[in-house]
């Protein structure tokens, strides 16, 4: 026990010092530990006036879409997402209650939030150079990356050799729909109408594999024994909280809010709570720490990449 | 409001190439789906206004359960349910299955409808003249409730193609879908549900008038 | 002895709960506003004055014409807009509810039209002779005759309606459908603390959905015909 503790300062103090060398004129003052240092709220902007004269945030999130924004069976919201709104709840009113959600589609959320229906959309947005012309983008909450859900006796291999002449489905709209167009022009894809559906069709054998977010599909895997996840890992790319454009105040409430947590490492808590524990060590890289911070591919964009 | 005031063709312009592929798609699972429905609809409702035992039963259950649950639903069940029972379906079959199974619930009413209100006397002069019961049908009800049943199956087969829009949930790329996904990029809301509502009207308009027509040409003398 | 799976009953539950009042309550709301605007526009239709006529046709014509999906999309697409001092700012919910008020008020109008012009002539003369003037006319005596034969047709309105709000679905409303599909994916996902489903899950939650409407429908079906038998 005591070895652990030792072991654990120890482990502490490089991991300070470390970020203390990388980022050392960000946090000039920070001494040894910078976590246990930081006061438990952030000193943020003011709030934008609209959201503070009601008293409670609008916040647009996914109830379709587990671990992020998902429903349980008693109605309540759930999810990754749901906990980062609950935490600019907390910090904008004291209390984690202050905000009420309007579910998002994938298809819905960017006009949700344009339309003025909600203040922000907190909806597995991933970063796109397209997207970012029409809305803004906070600073990055979230880092997804692309894996392949196959049946458990393919061989996957290197994509560029493995994905001509595959059928491979995905949702409609998402990153990988253009990166499939892009980079393997003798692949078939096809679009299904939601992640349970991509899922079924590799079970029945529809597709070869399936396309998608790392999150939902090692759930999937690890709960069917009939399918697994290649090694590929492919189009890293940032999620962010959607913010209207011109609307600097409330940009700069989320990012500060965004980094104050990030800086507390309460993104990594917020997953610890939110997806079973023998996933834990999957998901660690996915959240923004005080030593990992994310950042969005702009001039590359991720789509025209392709594999050799 | 300024929206209005901002209209820009090019958008629908730029689109159009999209759209007519969208239209395309639209068309080619309507079609298929109201020549499959009209064949339904005629068997089945034949079988119903002659009360073939067991199949009338069982037309009529399949009439039921197809008009008291919405398309939609059916549409998931298909697309979701029928795999798991080993039947694997690309989309293009749903979409053609799903609106035929649909509209063949409706046009086995409009057709059994029809077939009923052929008055009993011209049947019984069929038979008098020694026709079978597959010549009476043939040769005086066909004739005679289908063209009472044409203007109402037309009104189904017009629900059909706009039934078709629903095909945008399972990814099936028809018009709809095409209008919405630019839309997304774009967000030229009204330019998008203009060109849409061209789209649809032109269709659904034609097909009124097709009705209006036949209703005249094919109007029963009154001695009927 | 239940003899559903034990991951169903709580999805079974979720849906009942949370999806059935969802639907059951737009189609409330759609088909009362449908009779009302519905039947003001069908009577006003009735007027011989062209271009009241014409407007109410092309009203008539454009939202029955309309798949109702379109219909949902562009109310939802709408950014918000001011109407006097009002922010007018549809949420999901009430964009689909107005569609369905825009297509359910069409097919109400084109009911009343018809149901009041089959009124004889001679109950119009005899209310004028009382000296009834014409919003007397029509309000004590053609349209009382006139909504006893849209009876039948309303019924099979409402089951049209409560069918329809499934089209809802597309901008994320949680009617009876949304329900089920969000129950699917987290019993899909194993990532939820839901116990994962087997692969026959969405046959049984989508046939689920069906049964839920077949339960409602079918009487309102029965009623309708059943009324429409009496009418004749």
């Amino acid at each position: 026990m005591k070895r652990l503790v030792v072991l654990t300062i120890v482990l502490g103090l490089v991991v300070a010092a470390a970020v203390a060398a990388t980022f050392g004129s960000a946090a000039p003052a920070r001494g040894v530990s910078p976590q246990a240092k930081l006061p438990p709220k952030p000193k943020l902007p003011a709030l934008p006036a609209a959201v503070k004269a009601r008293g409670k945030w609008l916040i647009g999130v996914k109830c379709d879409t587990p671990p992020f924004g998902w429903q349980d069976t008693s109605g309540k919201n759930r999810g990754y997402d749901v906990e980062v709104a609950r935490q600019f709840a907390k910090w904008a009113f004291g209390s984690t209650s202050k905000v009420d959600f309007t579910c998002v589609t994938t298809a819905s959320r960017i006009g949700t939030l344009t339309s003025g229906r909600v203040d922000i959309i907190i909806s597995t947005l991933t970063w796109t150079a397209d997207r970012e012309k029409v809305i803004d983008y906070s600073v990055p909450y979230y880092n997804a990356a692309g894996r392949l859900l196959v049946k458990n006796n393919v061989a996957v291999g290197k994509l560029a050799t493995w994905m001509p002449g595959k059928k491979i489905v995905s949702t409609s709209g998402s990153i990988y729909d253009r990166w499939i167009k892009n980079c393997f022009k003798n692949t078939s894809f096809q679009v299904v109408s939601s992640p349970a559906a991509g899922v079924l069709a590799v079970k029945n054998d529809q597709a070869n594999a399936m396309m998608y977010d790392d999150a939902f599909l090692v759930g999937v895997a690890a709960n069917d024994s009939s399918l697994k996840l290649s090694s590929n890992i492919f189009l890293k790319v940032p999620w962010g909280v959607g913010i209207r454009k011109n609307e600097p105040d409330m940009k700069r409430w989320v990012d500060a809010a965004v980094r104050g947590m990030r800086n507390r490492d309460l993104f990594w808590s917020i997953l610890k709570r939110t997806i079973p524990r023998r996933f834990w060590k999957t998901f660690r890289p996915n959240a923004p720490s005080p030593a990992h911070k994310l950042q969005y591919p702009r001039s590359s964009p991720p789509e025209n990449n392709c594999p050799s | 409001m300024h929206v209005l005031a901002s209209f820009e063709w090019s958008v629908i312009w730029d689109s159009q190439g999209a759209l007519w592929g969208g239209f395309k798609h639209t068309m080619k699972a309507g079609v298929v789906g109201i020549v499959l429905a009209y064949l339904v609809g005629l068997v089945l409702g034949a079988l119903r206004a002659h009360r073939i035992p067991i199949l009338n039963q069982l037309a009529a259950s399949y009439v039921e359960l197809i008009r008291n649950t919405p398309i939609l639903v059916q549409i998931f069940f298909l697309y979701y349910g029928l795999p798991v029972l080993g039947i694997h379906l690309d989309v293009f079959t749903v979409a053609w299955l799903s609106i035929t199974i649909w509209g063949g619930a409706f046009m086995t009413e409009n057709f059994r409808a029809g077939f009923e209100a052929v008055p009993q006397r011209l049947s019984e002069a069929g038979y008098a003249l020694g026709f079978t019961r597959l010549q009476e049908f043939l040769y005086v009800t066909l004739p005679i409730g289908g063209r009472i049943a044409l203007p109402s199956t037309i009104n189904s087969a017009i629900s059909v193609i706009k039934n078709t829009s629903l095909l945008l949930l399972i990814g099936y790329p028809e018009l709809t879908y095409v209008a919405n996904n630019i839309q997304s990029n774009t967000f030229r809301t009204f330019e998008m549900f203009t060109a849409l509502a061209v789209y649809y009207l032109a269709i659904v308009w034609t097909l009124s008038a097709l009705i209006r027509f036949l209703e005249r040409r094919l109007a029963l003398p009154e001695a009927f | 002895m239940n003899p559903l799976p034990e991951w169903f009953r709580p999805v079974s539950e979720y849906i009942l709960r949370e999806g059935v009042p969802e639907t059951l309550r737009m189609a409330a709301i759609a088909v009362v506003a449908s009779l009302v605007i519905g039947v003001v526009l069908g009577t006003l239709m009735t007027i011989r004055f062209r271009p009241l006529q014409w407007l109410i046709r092309f009203y008539v014509e454009v939202w029955r014409g309309l798949p109702i999906l379109v219909t949902v999309l562009f109310i939802f697409w709408l950014p918000a807009f001011d109407v006097g001092r009002h922010h007018v700012q549809l949420s999901a919910y009430q964009s689909a509810a107005l569609a369905l008020t825009l297509w359910g008020s069409a097919q109400v109008a084109e009911a009343t039209r018809g149901a009041v012009q089959s009124i004889p002539n001679e109950q119009h003369e005899a209310a004028a002779a009382l000296g009834f003037g014409w919003v007397g006319r029509q309000t004590f005596v053609i349209l009382p005759q006139a909504l006893r034969r849209m009876v039948p047709p309303l019924v099979g309105l409402l089951v049209n309606t409560i069918q329809n709000t499934t089209i809802a679905f597309a901008i994320g409303v949680n009617e009876v459908l949304q329900a089920g599909q969000r129950q699917f994916e987290n019993v899909t996902s194993g990532l939820t603390g839901q116990p994962v489903a087997p692969s026959y899950a969405p046959f049984l939650i989508f046939g689920y959905v069906a049964l839920l409407f077949f339960i409602i429908c079918f009487p309102l079906t029965r009623l309708a015909a059943y009324l429409e038998k009496r009418l004749t």
